[in-house]
């Protein structure tokens, strides 16, 4: 049900990423993430295209910790903020993080390879149905994300939601 | 040395296959995120100033980037940009795995005599991008049939043209610099493609019809020609 990727820059390292629906303590398990009990990011669905877009994010977030570049406290609020098109840090925990009254929750662990991600805990924690991450496209708000992410119906000639997407994380802290 | 130390700081790039070393960079093949992705690295130059080096190699990397997504933005088809290292100074970028140049493609045309007919309409479509590029304010620097990709997309559907390179790419509004922009393609494409003086007319006239902007920049266009001449006569 969860995807587990290893990353190829820092192969040291796993994400695994876990989606739940019908989730009835979304303000409950902020609260846990908030407290260290839940470590991992905890983001809208709604925003998320695909699990690609969390690959970047996380990947990203690595690298900008290891290079001593993070804008945030944590590597999970970085994953966060790296999904967001703009450098509000309080924006992107607003539109990206979960809400105290979401529906459904994109769980996202960043953990040592050899370390067990211990996803029985969450899964625990979470009051909802857990359903394949692929299956992220069912929950995606599409015209909420190109609004967000300015995408002009021109640029969707020329490639996926999900390119438009990922340029801009990519290329945000430049442009 | 200086090569060694850029790579400690992406000793990924040791997986990779290099495909093309060049003065400013080297380009390589891998997979990045479980996807074919192509990694341009600019390395440090050693006659330079390290301070110096440093700076420039920022810019051009992060000048490479925006040109990218602004075109992206205005509809014109380019390599995705995955991630961007600016410490190695990497950009990570969408491998359009099964395309071919347009070099490879007008070459492989004439030499099996194939309809000249679909050469004129690609002539005719990448006029209509570059115009589009410079109506956006993009100069490319390094135009060339190599660096122009054509993607086979759905079964039937035309190939997408898609433009890649954009490391000597520069923003500016002057006719001037699209003008040299067209004149370094001109030169690259009837010397890489024997007999395609009419072919590359073609692509100047999809360029006037697709652009308001284009007479100054073909006025432009023509000084450079004969600025050129006027070089090689001396020189
Ligand atoms: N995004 C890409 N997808 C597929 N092939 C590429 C891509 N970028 C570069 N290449 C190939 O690599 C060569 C050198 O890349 P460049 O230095 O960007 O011109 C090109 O001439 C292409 O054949």
């Amino acid at each position: 049900m969860q995807l587990t990727s290893t990353l190829e820059l820092y192969p040291d390292y796993s994400v695994t990423q876990l989606l739940f629906k019908d989730v009835k303590n979304a303000a409950e398990l902020r609260k846990n993430a908030m407290e260290g009990l839940v470590q991992g990011a905890l983001i809208n669905p709604s925003m998320i295209v695909d699990p690609f877009q969390i690959l970047v994010a996380s990947n990203k977030a690595i690298h900008l910790q290891k290079t001593g570049k993070m804008k945030t406290r944590s590597l999970f609020s970085e994953i966060i903020y790296n999904l967001s098109p703009t450098n509000n840090i309080s924006e992107a925990f607003k539109r990206f993080g979960i809400s105290d009254d979401d529906g459904a929750v994109y769980v996202v662990l960043v953990y040592p390879k050899e370390e067990a991600a211990d996803i029985s805990s969450i899964v625990s924690r979470v009051k909802g149905q857990q359903i394949p991450a692929d299956m992220i496209s069912t929950l995606t708000d599409a015209a909420k994300i190109k609004k967000l992410y300015k995408v002009s119906p021109q640029e969707e000639t020329n490639g996926s939601l999900l390119d438009a997407v990922i340029c801009r994380m990519a290329i945000k802290d430049v442009s | 040395m200086a090569l060694d130390s850029n790579r400690a700081k992406m000793p990924y790039l040791n997986k990779c296959s290099l495909i093309k070393q060049g003065a400013e960079a080297r380009v390589y093949r891998g997979i990045f995120l479980g996807k074919p992705t192509i990694i341009k690295e600019r390395f440090p130059k050693l006659y330079r100033h390290a301070v110096l080096d440093e700076k420039l190699t920022h810019r051009r990397t992060v000048q490479e980037v925006r040109s990218i997504l602004r075109c992206r933005k205005a509809g014109i088809s380019t390599p995705v940009v995955y991630f961007v290292d600016y410490t190695s100074h990497c950009i990570f970028l969408e491998d359009l795995v099964g395309s071919i140049t347009v070099r490879d493609h007008i070459a492989s045309s004439q030499e099996s005599g194939q309809d000249p007919v679909c050469l004129s309409s690609l002539a005719e479509e990448m006029g209509k991008i570059l115009a589009k590029m410079h109506d956006e304010d993009v100069v490319h620097g390094d135009l060339t049939t190599s660096n122009m990709l054509l993607r086979q997309g759905s079964e039937d559907a035309k190939p997408d043209l898609v433009l890649i390179d954009f490391g000597l790419s520069f923003t500016s509004a002057l006719p001037e610099d699209k003008g040299v922009d067209l004149y370094v393609l001109e030169k690259a494409f009837l010397s890489t493609h024997p007999n395609t003086e009419q072919l590359f007319q073609r692509l100047l006239k999809s360029y006037t019809h697709a652009s308001k902007k284009a007479p100054a920049v073909i006025k432009k266009l023509d000084e450079v020609r004969l600025r050129g001449r006027k070089r090689s006569m001396v020189g």
